[in-house]
């Protein structure tokens, strides 16, 4: 008996330790599970609703809906309620926005190779950790559900702070939050309404300007992405100065709608905002600098050289601007330009 | 040129408003600080940005009647940036910065406040002097393509499903009207 309980002691006192320090890192791992179901179940789940987007002084009603077919095929569909009427289609990696005043169709596509990128996968969730404190906090009830708030509060001003709140069942965010630095929100979503489940319904994802814009021949503005390589393309941009938390994600050459040639495209990432950066050719004369924002994506375009470099994603100004100003075309391809 | 953030702020005496009123009508250089101030501020109050013709015709209006000068009550956020501006304004266009505020908004002044000035110092790009206003709100239709391009790139669209896309086509956007 003796014998076995000084056996028992020293395990009893391991156990203990790692219970505490599992304590310890159970929050965090809880936040970044959470983050993990809910991109899972964004893409996972079949569900309608109304989502409210808030951005500044504006607001603007949407209906959502979202079918996975058989065969895991997604298909979404969001259009507008309010305004002048609009739709984005995704199916699969293949999105259209329609916007029937301007009689313009805007399609953006991806080869097979470059479907799903990037998955919310454990190293972009070591990079969250990195560049925000994940937490969870209270429950909260976002159009009769139930849901779980989690924050993301960034660990520097290079960065926007976020909240979600999950529901409990699903994991759906039915609620989003984008802060700045005075932690108030600069833009939200939000289900006013929503249905979980249902069956998948092809019609319910389609266009209602499908074919009413090949009858009347809107203009069509075409761009796609394909990763040709399994390693990034070397587009002969570089940033001269790292920004703090962001690591390159891609890049490559693609086809922009409107564009005759290749633009460069790197993409940025902490891993929760993203940052891109287009460059092309200048092909009109164009101001050496300009600012814009749309909710919490900033936009900074600049001209270098005879090339416009604009950079816009989900962070401040200050990082968007300085990210622009640090490209440059590589010394050793400088021939190039 | 703290006498100028003084007469911006309407904090000067009547003798000494008129001495920086005098130095401001002799002074170009001094001239664009005002002039860049003022687009600060308009900015900052959500005031529809001046043309880039404000500056020229400041001077005219300043040669001709210098008595409508009358010190502007600053608010208090204007007046934040106005001492950012002032040690800034050597190396940063009044373009650069305009365009900064304006697209930052009410909460520019914590930005400015709560980081080094280098993020900003670096804007001054090949952008010269007052003349050059940075097109804040002409970034025309073009800017859906890269909206859609960006997108599905972004870890917070996986979070957050297609919602994100309603930037792309928001109402708000001047883009969809020039088209």
């Amino acid at each position: 008996m003796g014998k076995r309980g000084s056996v028992f002691v020293p395990f009893v006192l391991l156990g203990l330790a790692g219970a505490a320090h599992a304590a310890d890192s159970a929050a965090l791992n809880d936040g970044a599970a959470w983050l993990k179901k809910m991109a899972t179940a964004s893409r996972q789940q079949n569900y309608s609703g109304t989502i409210f987007y808030q951005h500044g002084n504006s607001v603007e009603t949407s209906r959502v809906t979202h079918f996975v077919n058989a065969a895991g095929g997604e298909f979404e569909k969001l259009e507008t309620l309010d305004g002048p009427a609009r739709e984005v289609i995704r199916s699969n990696d293949q999105v259209i926005c329609y916007l029937p005043n301007a009689k313009t169709v805007l399609i953006e596509e991806r080869n097979r190779s470059a479907r799903n990128f990037p998955a919310l996968i454990p190293e972009s969730l070591h990079g969250i950790n990195e560049n925000y404190k994940i937490r969870t906090e209270g429950i909260d009830r976002v159009a009769g559900y139930d849901c779980q708030w989690i924050a993301l509060e960034p660990r520097d001003n290079l960065r926007y702070g976020r909240r979600f709140c999950a529901e409990l069942g699903s994991s759906l965010p039915l609620r989003a939050q984008t802060m700045n630095e005075k932690n108030e929100p600069i833009e939200s979503f939000a289900f006013t309404q929503l249905t979980l489940g249902g069956q998948f319904s092809r019609e319910r994802v389609k266009s209602k300007y499908a074919e009413k814009s090949r009858a009347q021949n809107w203009r069509v503005d075409r761009s796609a992405f394909s990763m040709a390589q399994p390693t990034p393309a070397d587009t002969g941009w570089v940033l001269t100065k790292a920004m703090p938390g962001f690591k390159k994600l891609m890049e490559a050459k693609r086809s922009l709608g409107g564009r005759t040639g290749a633009v460069s495209q790197i993409v940025l990432s902490d891993g929760l905002a993203a940052v891109s950066i287009f460059i092309e050719p200048m092909v009109q004369p164009q101001p050496a600098q300009a600012a814009s924002h749309q909710g919490a994506v900033n936009i900074f375009k600049r001209v270098q050289g005879n090339h416009v470099v604009t950079v816009l994603g989900e962070a401040p100004a200050a990082t968007i601007m300085q990210i622009a100003n640090s490209v440059e075309l590589k010394q050793t391809t400088a021939t190039v330009q | 040129m703290d006498g100028i953030s003084a007469l911006m702020d309407g904090e000067l005496d009547e003798h000494p408003a008129r001495h920086e009123i005098a130095r401001l009508k002799n002074d170009p250089e001094l001239r664009d600080r005002w002039d860049t101030f003022h687009l600060v501020g308009d900015a900052l109050r959500g005031e529809p940005m001046m043309s880039a013709g404000f500056s020229a015709a400041f001077a005219q209006r300043l040669a001709a009647e210098p008595t409508v000068l009358a010190p502007r009550r600053a608010s208090r956020q204007a007046k934040r940036v106005t001492t950012y501006a002032l040690s800034a304004a050597a190396s940063v266009s009044a373009a650069a910065l305009v365009a900064w505020v304006a697209m930052s908004g009410p909460n520019a002044d914590s930005m400015l406040a709560g980081r080094g000035t280098d993020a900003r110092l670096e804007s001054a790009g090949s952008t010269s002097g007052a003349s050059a206003i940075p097109a804040s709100v002409s970034i025309d239709g073009t800017m859906n393509e890269y909206f859609l391009a960006h997108q599905g790139f972004s870890p917070s669209t996986a979070i957050q499903g297609l919602a994100p896309y309603i930037r792309t086509v928001s109402a708000t956007r001047p883009a969809e009207q020039g088209r």
